[in-house]
């Protein structure tokens, strides 16, 4: 059962992860090949003011998800003028950079590679009611991506991906939806960290590296771009595979190059077959 | 809304691209309720004219002005928010949205526009933009198609949608490239009917620049022709498309073909 | 250890750079792939020579001359099953750069099941030394330098002096003015990757050979690689690259003398800053 509930979280987790790269990929149509960096600065943000400095974790959440997106603005801004190609290649690096920021900088447990030892509130410090408030969490973001889905702002990120320079002969800069809905999607990588840490009670930077950011990128692909569902589905159809792996008795050597095996394989396939996902409403263009 | 200005001149506009004119010298002047014509044969520099008023380009030489005030250096945002906007030749509508999203994305209410601004409290405004929206569709007979993605229309539609999306800014000067070239025949009219009703009733400007003579005769009470780069005649439209000149270099060659 | 001695051991790390640097700015350059895959063609190399001879006891020249047959034709391979068949389906440049990721994740999954990432070093015996004045050099560094300079020579002539050269060429000038003149893109398209991967193979055989490889090798060079491209410019494919190779072996040998914790962050801040504000290469 408790395992049970630690995959619901998990999944949860990527959801939320997933639907913030989908607003930038999918619905504003970036190349963001870094979001894991994000991840990373929501889950040693969060975990980092509820170790040292002893705020409860939700504040800290919260304030994971803002430094997350105050990051990602900063980062994003300086690569706002390269195009296409350019720009995937430097988020990639941005990855890089990240990993040994964390790897290098980022406090630690003593005797560790990386932090553990968060101080959980009352409710959610049994399993249960983490699964549950991280389910309402998790509820929430897809509730908002919903709501943007089918709003003025959502319709603006679409004009954005398909026609920029038709958006600015409108009137409208296509730079300032780009800055917000990279600002939204750090965010709620930055929250999704913090949830992360919460999951398994430790981070260290090899969670997020290039493999977390290329993660992402199959689970939205699998599900679709542009697409809430598909956000939703490609985490819970490839969590449940890897989880099944492991549930048949493959030892866990096996089950980490099978699940990254099976990833490249479904990229490969995807690229040939289906690139827009299982549900998706654009696929990678060009 | 843009506050109200009476018109959009040009004064000696040059551009030159990698040492090779594309134009010089170009002056004119588009005055709210009315219409200017331009004509001229391809390559004559009728879309890099359009360019560089709306600032896509930087002039070599000459102003832009919107009454008095300067409107050369401003960026492409700037200057439709100042009210002038303009269409495309190639098209470039926005492929994945519906024709009603297209010209919904075009109108300048910002609400619910904003990343702290979607999730609640635009519905009002939204609700009348959708009618304003639908009304220029239904103008240009596409409210049958409002519903559906703009790539799986015909070339000729989607035409026409950019054209709404461009009514649709609220902009107070249209330059409006070539709007009827590859629309269907029998929806011209609708075309030279619009433009008109924007200039009459709606006070606005247009440069209409067109191929076809016949709208250009049927809308515009100014014309000015383009070749080679220079202003070949100009004038009031039926002076101009009377020009000797002009059918000797440019109507001739059509009437002929 | 002084800087000088630093130097010659950055030149020696120039060398691989530079043959995995060459093949991907070619393929980049001509057929507008980011062949992220081409660091898997890279390990293969090594791995296959690694294998051979000290699993199945072949001598060195078979093994390394097996070795580079396999890395090329698996270049070959990966171009024909997998992004040929996406471009025909209308993928472009992205798809065919995701699916690339795709091939590299399946490869390093497989080798790392496989060795269970542990680093593989071909050599047994020590390598011979030279002393010059202060500084040691090894024979083998000193060999590997002449023999990249030798294949770039090599390079440089099939590029100038033969027809397929002449047509790769006028893909990196023009690829429309190529497609018109209606050359054999597909022949021409079978050569490069033969070519660029073979080198990406020897590399890996010498990697493999000296310093070892793990299945992380693939990605580290390669990316190293691309950062070596960007630096040097695809405009001057061959000066450019190994320009770039022998600047970014030096920088990795300075910056693991001296920071060993912030290699990676050098070369891939270097690499964004260099896309910032010189896309089109330092030299080019």
């Amino acid at each position: 059962m408790e395992h049970l509930l630690f995959i619901g979280n998990l999944i949860c987790v990527w959801i939320i992860f997933s639907l913030g790269a989908n607003l930038v990929i999918g619905y504003t149509g970036m190349m963001a090949m870094g979001q894991a960096a994000y991840l990373g600065v929501g889950a040693y943000t969060a975990a980092g003011l509820n170790i040292f400095f002893g705020v409860d974790f939700f504040t800290a959440s919260l304030a994971g998800a803002v430094v997350a997106a105050v990051v990602a603005v900063l980062t994003f801004l300086p690569l706002l003028r390269l195009d296409g190609f350019y720009f995937a290649l430097a988020t990639l690096g941005l990855n890089f950079v990240f990993f040994d920021l964390f790897h290098n900088l980022a406090p630690r447990v003593e005797g560790s590679e990386g932090l553990y030892g968060l101080e959980m509130p009352y409710i959610i410090s049994r399993p249960v009611g983490l699964f549950i408030a991280i389910l309402g969490a998790t509820i929430l973001c897809v509730a908002i991506c919903w709501r943007l889905d089918r709003s003025p702002f959502g319709r603006a990120l679409r004009a954005t991906r398909d026609k920029p320079e038709a958006l600015q002969s409108l009137g409208k800069d296509p730079r300032k939806f780009q800055i917000s809905v990279w600002a939204l999607g750090g965010a709620f990588s930055g929250l999704a960290g913090a949830i992360y840490a919460a999951t398994l009670f430790y981070i260290d930077p090899t969670l997020f590296t290039l493999n977390t950011s290329i993660a992402v990128l199959v689970f939205i692909g699998v599900g679709g771009l542009a697409s809430i569902p598909g956000s939703i589905l490609g985490p819970v159809v490839l969590v449940a595979f890897t989880e099944g792996l492991r549930f048949i008795g493959l030892p866990s050597t096996l089950t980490a190059p099978i699940q990254s095996a099976l990833y490249g394989l479904l990229l490969v396939l995807l690229m040939m077959f289906r690139r827009q996902g299982l549900v998706g409403n654009y696929d990678f263009k060009d | 809304m843009t506050s109200r200005t009476s018109s959009l001149t040009a004064t000696n506009l040059s551009m030159r691209f990698g040492g090779v004119d594309v134009f010089s010298d170009i002056s004119f002047a588009v005055r709210t309720g009315h219409v200017t014509g331009c004509i001229g044969p391809n390559g004559a520099g009728k879309s890099t004219l359009v360019n560089v008023i709306c600032g896509v380009y930087c002039p070599v030489g000459g102003q832009v002005f919107l009454d008095e005030r300067l409107l050369t250096g401003a960026s492409t945002v700037e200057i439709v928010r100042r009210g002038v906007s303009r269409s495309f030749q190639d098209v470039r509508i926005f492929p994945t949205l519906t024709a009603l999203e297209n010209v919904q994305a075009a109108m300048p209410t910002r609400h619910g526009e904003e990343v702290y601004s979607f999730l609640f409290g635009y519905q009002a405004s939204e609700r009348t933009n959708r009618a304003v929206a639908m009304g220029l569709l239904d103008e240009l007979s596409l409210a049958d198609v409002a519903g559906r993605t703009a790539q799986d229309l015909p070339f000729g539609q989607q035409k026409l949608i950019a054209l709404a999306r461009t009514i649709a800014t609220g902009a107070q000067f249209l330059l409006l490239d070539e709007p009827a070239a590859g629309v269907e025949l029998d929806l011209i009219p609708r075309i030279t009917a619009l433009v008109q009703r924007l200039a009459q009733q709606e006070q606005r400007g247009i440069l209409l620049i067109e191929h076809n003579v016949d709208v250009i005769r049927a809308v515009a009470e100014d014309a000015f022709v383009l070749q080679g780069g220079r202003v070949i005649a100009h004038g009031g439209c039926q002076q101009v498309l009377n020009d000797e000149r002009v059918i000797k270099e440019y109507l001739g060659r059509i009437y002929d073909a | 250890m002084g800087s000088i001695q630093t130097l010659a051991i950055g030149l020696g790390m120039a060398g691989y750079y530079a043959l995995v640097a060459v093949g991907f700015g070619l393929i980049f350059a001509t057929l507008r792939i980011f062949h992220v895959a081409h660091g898997t063609v890279f390990v293969t190399g090594g791995y296959v020579f690694f294998f051979l001879h000290r699993l199945y006891g072949f001598d060195l020249a078979t093994s390394a001359a097996i070795a580079v047959a396999c890395a090329a034709i698996l270049g070959v391979a990966i171009d024909r099953v997998i992004y040929i068949p996406i471009m025909r389906r209308g993928g472009g440049m992205f798809a065919v750069f995701i699916a690339s990721l795709g091939v590299a994740l399946i490869f390093d999954a497989l080798y790392l099941v496989l060795t269970k990432g542990v680093l593989a070093i071909a050599r047994t015996d020590s390598l011979q030394i030279w002393n010059v004045g202060a500084i040691a050099l090894r024979q083998y560094d000193m060999a590997m330098v002449v023999l990249v300079l030798v294949i770039f020579l090599l390079l440089y002539l099939w590029l100038h002096r033969t027809r397929t050269g002449l047509e790769i060429r006028a893909l990196t000038d023009n690829e429309m003015l190529a497609g018109t003149v209606g050359m054999n893109v597909d022949r021409t398209r079978n050569s490069i990757f033969l070519i660029a991967s073979a080198m990406a193979g020897l590399a890996g055989v010498l990697t493999a050979y000296d310093n070892g490889i793990n299945p992380d090798s693939g990605n580290r060079t390669l990316f190293i690689a691309v950062v070596a491209v960007i630096l040097g410019g695809v405009r001057n494919l061959l000066a450019g690259t190994l320009l770039g190779s022998v600047a970014l072996g030096i920088i990795t040998a300075f910056a693991m003398f001296l920071y060993p914790e912030w290699v990676t962050f050098c070369i891939f801040a270097m690499m964004i800053v260099l896309i910032l504000f010189r896309p089109k290469g330092l030299f080019g």
